[in-house]
């Protein structure tokens, strides 16, 4: 009975050590997860993102009622509507990413990927894609067009709001 | 053992994955992950290293016969029933392996850094962005950013050259022990003719070595005469900027991409490929005691897989400029 009793205080005592063992490894485990998982969340993070990050576009004059202007630096297009309007329209295909080229003859955007359309303002005419092109914040100083190109804004389709004026008195 | 036509794709799989493991070593000798460079490292692999082309070539071939060679063996693994106990748990490592596989080409996809590899790669993880929820986040995930660029090329190269061999060799020993484990490379026959079977047998040292040995040889012989004769294709450099007429996504994940043209993209890029994935993972599980698969769950594999081949052969051979049908003659 002695013997037996040992024997069970000693297995007892052994799976006891063995569970605190399978906990600290199992720490340990998270320790390395989440050790990781914060090396490469911390590793992806850009050094400062900008509220806002403008660029110059160059001057109202230059660009004429009607067009559509690739602005190179910014990946995006400048277009003025016939009103005068302005938006800064994105050149990413909003289907699978592809670079749209403004196609001048008949004016409108024409994906070479899986041949999406989009008209002036961005507004899709013809699928897959699955919304408008996407837009950036303009803005005028004095006669000098400003593009915010941080944060590009979805939209699903075009609405006359989008369109940015500029002041007059300018 | 019994000697079929079908035999020795597994073998070949792994001789594909050794031979890229050598050819991998010396590109990555000269290579340079970083844009621009990563483009004038292949040109210059190509043009000045002695035997460079050849080593490329091979290296660009094998890895596409691989996942060909991939898929064949998980069809014929599923055909012969391989997948029920005891080798249920083998089955879900070989498909660990084979999603492997498919990472490797993915992520060396983009490491020559031209035309076709950038926008090949845009298109490819911008079908993620479709998953519900995670799907923005994921992309960015995978790209490092939010554009494809210099993260995710440095991301691409590390994961092709690191983690997925590490990976794949630990997956692939325990891929071979298992095979011992579970009573060699024989299927489990039925009780009635096993006495018949016991007569055409023989026993796989040596046979079945000397067999793979000469299959291995010819196999590289192959590849070897396909890859003096065509280069493996360079385009123009990578330039966010221009995406060129009739680009398309790596062929594997044509069938999504073909497919996204006619239903809404959650189906495509999302359910599909989720139900695809469980359908293969639970297969072993509700098999029968016979080890027979069952009618209804054999047609639906057969089904899907010609479903998805057609999708896929539509993708690379009927889709030109724009998506536009074309003959391909």
């Amino acid at each position: 009975m002695g013997v037996a009793m040992v024997t069970k205080k000693s297995s007892s005592r052994r799976s006891f050590l063995s569970k605190i063992w399978i906990t600290l490894g199992l720490a340990a485990l998270l320790q390395v997860l989440a050790g990781t998982v914060f090396f490469l969340v911390t590793g992806r993070k850009r050094q400062d993102r900008p509220t806002a990050q403008l660029i110059q576009i160059g001057v109202i004059a230059d660009f004429p009622s009607g067009s559509v202007t690739l602005i190179a630096k910014g990946h995006f297009y400048l277009a003025r509507l016939d009103d005068g309007g302005f938006l800064a329209i994105s050149r990413k295909c909003t289907h699978l990413g592809c670079a749209v080229p403004w196609v001048a003859e008949r004016k409108q955007f024409e994906c070479p990927c899986h041949a999406s359309l989009f008209d002036m303002t961005g507004n899709v005419i013809q699928a897959p894609a699955p919304r408008a092109l996407d837009l950036y914040p303009v803005s005028f100083e004095r006669d000098t067009i400003l593009v915010d190109i941080s944060n590009p804004i979805k939209r699903s389709v075009f609405s006359v709001e989008q369109v940015v004026f500029a002041r007059e008195a300018a | 053992m019994r000697f079929t036509l079908t035999w020795g794709l597994g073998g070949m799989a792994a001789l594909l994955i050794m031979q890229q493991l050598l050819t991998g070593i010396l590109l990555g000798f000269f290579y340079k992950p970083l844009p621009v460079q990563a483009y004038e490292s292949v040109q210059h692999i190509q043009s000045t290293i002695f035997l460079g082309q050849l080593i490329r070539n091979l290296h660009h071939w094998s890895g596409h016969v691989l996942v060909v060679v991939v898929f064949l063996h998980l069809l014929r693994v599923f055909l012969s029933g391989a997948f029920y106990a005891p080798r249920r748990a083998n089955w879900l490592v070989g498909l660990g392996l084979a999603v492997l596989v498919l990472m490797a080409n993915f992520s060396g996809y983009l490491l020559p850094w031209d035309q076709l590899s950038y926008w090949a790669i845009t298109i490819a993880t911008a079908m993620l962005s479709y998953i519900p929820f995670i799907g923005i986040s994921l992309q960015e995930l995978v790209r490092g950013g939010e554009e494809v660029g210099a993260s995710t090329l440095q991301l691409f190269y590390s994961i092709h050259t690191t983690l997925i061999p590490l990976l794949l060799f630990v997956l692939m020993g325990y891929h071979f022990w298992f095979v011992r484990k579970a009573g060699g490379v024989l299927v489990p026959a039925n009780n009635e003719n096993a006495e018949m079977k016991k007569q055409e047998t023989v026993s796989v040292m040596p046979e079945l070595l000397v067999r793979e040995v000469s299959f291995a040889a010819v196999i590289t012989c192959a590849l070897l005469l396909f890859s003096m004769a065509v280069d493996a294709p360079l385009g123009d450099m990578a330039n966010p900027g221009f995406t060129p007429p009739n680009v398309k996504a790596p062929w594997y994940f044509l069938g999504a991409q073909e497919l996204l043209l006619h239903v809404i993209p959650l189906i495509a890029v999302f359910f599909l490929p989720l139900s695809i994935g469980l359908f293969l993972i639970c297969l072993p599980l509700v098999g029968n005691k016979t080890g027979k698969t069952h009618t209804l769950i054999k047609s639906l594999f057969i089904g899907g897989a010609i479903f998805m081949l057609a999708l896929t052969i539509i993708g690379i051979w009927f889709r030109g400029a724009g998506m536009e049908w074309v003959w391909p003659w």
